[in-house]
């Protein structure tokens, strides 16, 4: 952006807002650039907000949003009278605290290892293998699972063939559920979280590595002692964006790889939502309860991790 | 004088004649008319010249652009609700009605999101009407909402089995392999019974069949209709007891006897071991397309009951005598049932659907509900495949063994799936329908008198319409209850018969905070 001069400060509002407009005319290009994201978070992150009136009101689809009668907060008592709601916010903690311990470092070691990797074609083409099942749909990865995993799949027969193992129902054991969902979480996701992070690495002055060598470090100590301190700030940044989800992440995937048996261990908060919404009953004001509890936690989460990252001298996200 | 009168009544005669002729003839401007409802075929275009010759002839008869939309059996209720609060439904749609959603479609016609009928609609569809009638709950829903929002569709309409209606469901299982075994091949089987055969097909494989076997093959679903409820009527809902107490039927001793069956045929490795991974129709197919299952517990109405045994033999390259269908009795040797009741889904039409094509639906309707239309819903084009005889009954005009009504590639008219206007469904007409071997009508027939024979008012129950009809709050949040989801996590998670005990216990009160109000509700 074009950067004020001291001299022409402005006092009064309007003399502020005309100055403003002329800084966005002499930077037309970056906004127009920024607009489309704009647009977007408006209409899916902004204008939804309105939506979450309907926790406080007996939705009437007839007299629509704002038209519907307050109620108070009716469907919060019916929201805290149900045992399935707390279960599936203790699953949900469950789950989304396993993944910040075991996924979330996954990608970081995935970007440090292939940032040490010499040969260059190597290198993209590892990253091209990692990166691609992030394209596919949490649809296919369960199918695919089911071939994997399943009673006849293709473990359960090796296990079979090579020791005579009885198989075992990988899918249906509440024991086997959340390494199935890390373990495939890793699997799409690792390798395209991991461009951030080399997006990053790739900044680090080289003459901090050359210097290193000179010093006579190690691979492990350049990674230890440059690398790592380096990318810090973003790593701190994508942990505390992962703790603000940690009421909300991974719906498509809980929902493809669960079922009936495993349910009890994998309706999450955004589970239980789906379930209330579209299984059963439908009760959008309900469920419109339970969405707003959630993101009141997701974003005390949020605020807190940023408080916490900025006491312990990290860097921080929110002003 | 005689001439006069004679010509005076001639020309009243043509008169007549040419007045019929002219209602008959009743010209059309065509309109497109949108349709939900999961018998659509996904992907079929309905239209000329895409069609088949059924859907052809009786969309151009009423000059209907026909666009279906299928939603999938899962999620069947589930997605029209969306779209009917979203204000966003098809002119036409089929809504579940059982007594599981009969409160959600309370809810909606309470917020005016379906077009009422006119008060006058039984004076100008009378076949509709009539139809309509026999449905029992139609007229219920007159009563309870002050005028007509659904029209129920009837299964049975010349050919009522009995009163409460019997569920068609039924045993699969494969005679050949019964009688491997050696046992009694029946047409009534207990759970036990079942079980015991299961056991013996795991034992002795008479099919040869290897690890793929499953001696009992049902989706979660059909596990729990199978298990439960041929000893618990009310496994899933509530009922009034011997002293007029509205009592939680999952918490009786029935239910949890059906249960320790479930766990027992899971546990002992009787029943598909990834039952909770099997979709829609994944049992049928193991059993009527792989031939790897021995027991399932599927569909059995007339109008299939042929076309099942066909698609078996063609696929299995098995006989058809080889198929056995089966009624599934209790353990007191009773049928265990809620009454069905005569309808399956009930048509509605979006609030502010246009007058000339809600009319046009209702004229299409009460051509399939009429005498001359509705043998064509099941038996395609009339002067093609079928024409009524000197004495009035319905003759075939198709070679024996036509498959008329089935998947696109396979039956002349893909079409023929109750979707085009019909409100008399599939078990009526075939119960008289000369294409279906009269072997397996008359079999079908006798499937249903067993129920009758071997049941009391007491397990064979007929409507409670007092529930039904009750739209409380608090009885649509205990209906949300998924109950085969919570049993099939229990049989699946449990260590031992004693451990699925605790399990169940923990699992009835936990669940009181929604059900004790619900039956406060129903017992204030």
């Amino acid at each position: 952006m074009t950067p004020m001069p001291a001299d022409t400060k402005p006092r009064t509002l309007s003399q502020r807002l005309s100055n403003t407009w002329k800084r966005a005319v002499a930077n037309k290009e970056k906004y127009v650039l920024i607009l489309p994201g704009i647009v977007w978070y408006a209409i899916f992150a902004y204008i939804p907000i309105f939506g979450l009136s309907l926790a406080f009101k007996k939705y009437v689809a007839k007299l629509g949003l704002f038209g519907s009668p307050w109620i108070g907060l009716y469907n919060f008592n019916n929201v805290f009278a149900d045992p399935a709601f707390f279960a599936s916010i203790l699953t949900t903690i469950k789950i989304n605290v396993g993944r910040l311990l075991f996924v979330f470092p996954i990608p970081i070691l995935f970007a440090l290892m292939i940032n040490e990797l010499r040969l260059g074609r190597f290198k993209k083409i590892l990253q091209s293998i990692y990166t691609f099942p992030n394209f596919l749909s949490w649809v296919i990865v369960a199918s695919i699972m089911i071939s994997i995993l399943g009673q006849r799949g293709l473990v359960n027969s090796l296990r079979g063939e090579l020791f005579g193992a009885e198989p075992v129902a990988f899918l249906g054991k509440p024991n086997y559920f959340l390494p199935v969902v890390y373990l495939t979480d890793i699997w799409k996701t690792a390798g395209w979280s991991a461009i951030i992070y080399m997006a990053s690495i790739s900044g680090i002055d080289v003459e901090q590595y050359e210097a290193a060598e000179i010093d006579g470090s190690t691979r492990l100590q350049r990674i230890w002692y440059i690398t790592l301190p380096s990318i810090k700030s973003t790593i701190m940044v994508m942990f505390i964006l992962a703790v603000g989800r940690l009421m909300s992440d991974g719906f498509d995937q809980i929902f493809n790889l669960s079922n009936s048996a495993t349910i009890k261990v994998a309706e999450t908060l955004d589970m239980y939502i789906y379930r209330i919404t579209f299984k059963g009953r439908v009760d959008f004001a309900f469920s419109s309860a339970v969405a707003l509890f959630r993101s009141t936690i997701n974003m005390l989460l949020l605020v807190v991790a940023d408080r916490v990252s900025k006491a312990v001298g990290g860097s921080g996200l929110l002003g | 004088m005689k001439r006069i009168v004679s010509l005076i009544l001639a020309a009243l005669l043509v008169l007549t004649v040419f007045c019929g002729a002219l209602a008959e003839e009743k010209e059309y401007d065509r309109v497109t008319i949108t349709y939900t409802c999961p018998q659509v075929v996904a992907g079929y275009d309905y239209n000329a010249p895409n069609g088949d010759g059924y859907s052809n002839w009786i969309l151009d008869k009423f000059n209907i652009d026909f666009q279906g939309t299928n939603v999938s059996w899962n999620d069947w209720n589930s997605q029209l609700i969306t779209w009917i609060y979203a204000q966003d439904m098809t002119d036409v749609a089929i809504y579940n009605y059982t007594d599981g959603t009969a409160t959600e479609a309370t809810n909606i016609v309470n917020q005016g999101l379906l077009y009422r009928l006119p008060d006058d609609w039984k004076e100008r569809w009378p076949n509709v009407a009539k139809v309509y009638d026999v449905t029992s709950l139609g007229p219920m829903l007159d009563d309870l909402y002050g005028g007509t929002y659904f029209i129920p569709r009837a299964r049975f309409f010349y050919n009522l089995p009995g009163d409460p209606l019997a569920n068609h469901w039924c045993l699969w299982m494969r005679s050949d392999w019964i009688e491997a075994v050696g046992k009694e091949v029946k047409n009534i089987y207990t759970i036990p019974e079942v079980l015991e055969i299961a056991k013996l097909i795991k034992e002795q494989d008479p099919g040869e069949i290897g690890a793929a076997l499953a001696p009992i093959s049902m989706t979660k679903d059909n596990s729990a209709s199978f298990f439960l409820r041929a000893n618990s009527t009310y496994w899933d809902s509530f009922y009034k007891d011997a002293d007029g107490v509205y009592q939680w039927g999952a918490a009786s001793p029935e239910t949890l006897q059906g249960l320790k069956y479930w766990y027992q045929a899971y546990s002992e490795g009787l029943l598909d071991q990834e039952f909770y991974l099997l979709d829609y129709e994944k049992d049928m197919e193991k059993f009527q397309t792989l031939g790897t299952a021995g027991i399932s517990y599927l569909g059995g109405q007339t109008a299939d009951s042929e076309n099942y045994r066909i698609l078996f033999e063609q696929r299995t390259g098995l006989p058809q005598s080889d198929f056995l269908m089966a009624t599934l009795l209790g353990d007191d040797g009773n049928y265990h049932q809620r009454d069905l009741i005569n309808f399956w889904g009930a048509v509605c039409f979006k609030p502010d659907i246009e007058p000339e094509v809600f009319e046009r639906w209702m004229d299409l309707m009460e051509f399939t509900a009429s005498e001359e239309g509705y043998p064509g819903t099941q038996m395609g084009v009339k002067g093609v495949d079928w024409d009524f005889g000197e004495d009035g009954k319905i003759v075939s005009l198709v070679e024996p063994g036509t498959l008329l009504a089935g998947a696109v590639g396979e039956a002349k008219y893909p079409s023929l799936g109750h979707v085009l206007g019909s409100v008399i469904l599939w078990d009526d007409l075939a119960m008289d329908n000369p294409n279906i071997a009269e072997n397996y009508r008359e079999e079908s027939k006798a499937l249903y008198q067993t129920r009758y024979d071997n049941s009391t008012p007491e397990t064979f129950v007929k409507v409670d319409w007092n529930l039904w009809m009750n739209d409380s709050e608090e009885l649509l949040r205990a209906n949300g209850i998924d109950y085969p989801t919570e049993f099939a996590n229990m049989v699946t998670t449990a260590t031992s018969e004693e451990d699925l005990e605790n399990i169940y216990n923990e699992w009835l009160e936990s669940q009181m905070s929604i059900v004790q109000p619900a039956l406060d509700v129903l017992n204030g």
